[in-house]
């Protein structure tokens, strides 16, 4: 009896251990997948004989995908768009795993240095180097078909290029911009239709902020607010940056362009507006939540980050304020959401920040074939293109950036409360939208994310807390730079 | 005599069976310890003199170490954790053990009230609590902590956006959402101590803290060298709050070691370098608690 105990516990201990190790089990990849099924053809399988002719087996192919929420129903069409796929490619299986916003980074990030990355994943465009790094990255241009890539727009294709290739397609481009209240902007005085068009400059800008303050007693409403918690602080200098002679971190001779006095002039001028009070003194622990929340209850004249699925959201407030529905936000009032350049600086020109999103496509550890990766360009289009690319952009209020999105947008009706003045402007943002840098090298891309993520965001937090002068800023973010570029490697001016 | 030799051969087979068995059911924990932590360390040993790549890693000896020790802010971040762990550890035990002598004589139904209602924060999600302390450390004048300064006739305060009180902040979240599991180990020594001693205390005449002084901390005293030590080493691991309520900031004031290992190897994918400063970590906790050990631990045995 007691050795039957013992024999007992060892079988659960056994089956534990089993239990244990299954997790690490390797994944049945697609040419494995198609092997067996060969394999089964060979020993007589009769049923899978039936299903499928052999030659068909040999082109069967599975692309798998790693997708965020994109847009609100953007999840929900998953099994509509692997049907879809599998319709136009019967031989090919678009497997998509969803993913939340919150997890698909550290999700992907773990498989690719686990070196089994999905097929397809959608990043942002500034990920490329990163990525490209791992050397896992693939040039799709090799796969694609040259009327695929001339399906999407130059400009912001080229924000997946890097070098001579091509490491992605994109699924929208979006301006992240400022936004005001209507009403207030109207009221302190400004002419935002003639903004939207002409833009407006540092000086422009800064009394109008000035005019949308209104301090009453211990209450203030603030001319303009911007999300600078934490990261977000990188977001709020990066945006204003591109409009004072600074489009990207590098000039076109590739030599780091924040040295430059004129950034140090901009540190200056953004402190300005927190010095006039026209910005919360508290901005640096704003987060985007709170930015929002305090632009629908009327805390602010002017809000940023600016998006624009935020027209929509606004306009949804309002009708459930109008309903009297009890979901509105909690003491927000009625506001109409207009979409605005930011300042251009010491008289440089207009240059918009892009956010540009879309798929890349990975090779595992082991060697994919020519084959398989023309399959997963074919899924990366289907994706990036046609209705899918015109039912995302529409659902984030943006222009699609794919001719055969454009031509399957015609069919989407634009929503009831769309203000046309705002889709004008984003199509006069979305010109100025700074142009991509191909010739930046991960290298050097990586070693200004590390002075960006290590000394300038943490200074530029220090500076709107009141706690660095923008000399001491600068100052560190030029030895950072001399320290990462060389002497020779920044600009002197 | 002959008896005695067979009698202890016969013992010593008996035994050898016995630890068979033993070493048997240990096999699976010994296992997945093997697979799951010792594997993992002896890797990021490896791991920590190259420059790690999924295709294509290549070895570089000491660099990542060189790099390290030249890096000014991993030096700044072993500051920054051993100014939080200094104000997190000690004042998270004292909290602890005087709630904890607080509950201890209660009912054993309130008892069990007040052990869940301390240990709830350590089941919640890291991420909620973390929400509902931005609503707490909102810097404008209608955020909660503000309303309550506001009352001392205090100005509000940026919390979380100022270096003065960003540490302060997170410290201040830690004592008041992470002692659950301390308060509920003090209570189980408390609980265990021999009511006797108490008896003959009072018979003595002996007063509250004349018995703190002379039974309690005494016989409580393993537990407060273990909550201790595993205390400095969570402490100097910690990760998820600068992460989820400062990101480091502002000018890295709050930057963690944990948090710098987390953005090497996550941001930057550079493995090597995080393996590396993980390493030195790793060392410097040994090294605290061997004085731990040797300062505190004497005649403790666990």
């Amino acid at each position: 009896m007691k050795k039957m105990k013992k024999i007992i516990a060892v079988l659960l201990i056994a089956i534990m251990g089993m239990y244990a190790l299954a997790a690490c089990g390797k994944e049945d990849k697609p040419e494995e997948t198609s092997k067996k099924t060969e394999d089964q053809a060979a020993t007589g399988d009769k049923k899978e004989e039936e299903k499928v002719k052999p030659e068909e087996e040999a082109k069967k192919d599975t692309v798998r995908a790693l997708l965020p929420p994109v847009s609100g129903t953007y999840q929900d069409n998953f099994d509509k768009w692997e049907k879809e796929f599998n319709e136009l490619y019967p031989n090919l299986t678009l497997e998509i795993e969803a993913a939340s916003w919150e997890d698909v980074t550290s999700k992907l990030d773990v498989q690719v240095q686990a070196g089994s990355p999905p097929d397809i994943a959608f990043v942002g465009s500034g990920g490329v180097p990163k990525y490209l790094d791992t050397e896992l990255l693939i040039d799709i241009s090799k796969y694609a078909t040259s009327d695929m890539l001339a399906d999407f727009d130059e400009l912001v294709l080229n924000y997946f290029k890097n070098g001579d290739g091509i490491y992605g397609m994109p699924a929208y481009a979006e301006v992240h911009g400022i936004g005001g209240n209507r009403e207030m902007l109207e009221e302190a005085g400004i002419d935002w239709k003639k903004v939207q068009k002409e833009g407006w400059t540092y000086e422009e800008f800064r009394e109008a902020i000035k005019a949308g303050t209104v301090k009453d007693g211990d209450k203030t409403r603030y001319g303009f607010v911007f999300a600078c918690s934490g990261v977000t602080a990188k977001d709020y200098l990066g945006i204003f940056v591109k409009s004072a002679g600074m489009p990207s971190p590098f000039t076109k001779d590739l030599k780091y362009a924040y040295t430059s006095q004129n950034f140090l002039k901009l540190l200056e001028a953004m402190r300005t507006f927190i010095d006039d009070g026209s910005m919360p003194k508290e901005l640096s622990s704003i987060d985007a939540g709170k930015r929002w929340n305090m632009f629908l209850t009327g805390q602010t004249m002017i809000t940023g980050k600016g998006l624009s699925n935020f027209e929509r959201s606004a306009a949804m407030n309002n009708d459930k304020l109008e309903a009297n529905d009890g979901s509105a936000v909690e003491g927000s009032i009625k506001a109409e959401y207009i979409i605005l350049p930011v300042p251009t600086f010491f008289g440089n020109d207009l240059v918009t920040s892009g956010a540009v999103d879309g798929y890349i496509a990975f090779r595992g550890v082991e060697e994919p074939t020519e084959e398989h990766l023309q399959n997963v360009a074919k899924a990366m289009y289907f994706l990036a293109s046609g209705e899918i690319a015109a039912t995302t952009c529409s659902e984030l209020m943006i222009a699609p950036v794919a001719e055969s999105a454009r031509a399957a947008a015609a069919n989407i009706p634009v929503p009831e409360n769309k203000i046309v003045e705002n889709s004008e402007a984003q199509a006069i943002l979305m010109e100025k939208i700074a142009e991509a840098r191909p010739d930046i090298t991960p290298e050097l891309g990586a070693k200004e994310q590390r002075i960006m993520d290590e000394v300038v965001g943490p200074k530029f937090q220090a500076l709107l807390a009141g706690e660095a002068t923008p000399q001491e800023m600068y100052d560190a973010v030029k030895a950072a730079a001399i320290d990462a570029f060389g002497a020779d490697g920044i600009v002197v001016d | 005599m002959t008896y005695g030799k067979n009698s202890s051969s016969k013992k010593r087979r008996v035994l050898s069976n016995e630890s068979k068995w033993g070493y048997l059911f240990i096999l699976l924990p010994l296992c997945t310890f093997t697979l799951f932590t010792l594997y993992p360390l002896f890797d990021a040993l490896i791991i920590s003199f190259q420059k790690f790549k999924p295709l294509k890693t290549e070895w570089v000896g000491f660099d990542n170490y060189i790099t390290t020790f030249k890096n000014s802010l991993f030096y700044k971040s072993i500051i920054n954790t051993i100014v939080y762990t200094v104000l997190t550890v000690p004042l998270s035990m004292l909290l602890s053990f005087v709630i904890a002598i607080l509950i201890a004589p209660l009912t054993k139904r309130k008892q069990n009230f007040f052990k869940a209602a301390y240990y709830l924060p350590a089941i919640a999600s890291g991420v909620a609590l973390s929400f509902v302390w931005k609503w707490i450390y909102d810097p404008l004048p209608t955020g909660l902590l503000n309303r309550i300064v506001h009352f001392f006739g205090v100005e509000n305060q940026n919390w979380l956006g100022s270096s003065k009180t960003s540490m302060l902040s997170l410290v201040l979240m830690a004592l008041l959402s992470s002692h659950g599991t301390s308060i509920i180990i003090y209570i189980a020594a408390l609980l265990g101590i021999d009511n006797t001693y108490f008896e003959s205390a009072e018979i003595d005449g002996a007063t509250f803290f004349q018995k703190l002084h002379y039974i309690v901390l005494p016989l409580v005293k393993p537990t407060t060298v273990f909550l201790f030590i595993t205390g400095v080493i969570g402490s100097f691991q910690v990760f998820q709050n600068a992460y989820l309520m400062t990101g480091g900031g502002p000018d890295n004031s709050t930057t963690m070691v944990g948090l710098l290992i987390f953005n090497n190897a996550f941001t930057y994918f550079d493995y090597g370098q995080a393996c590396a400063q993980a390493l030195v970590l790793t060392v410097i906790i040994a090294i605290f608690t061997f004085i731990q050990f040797k300062v505190t631990g004497d005649g403790v045995e666990y």
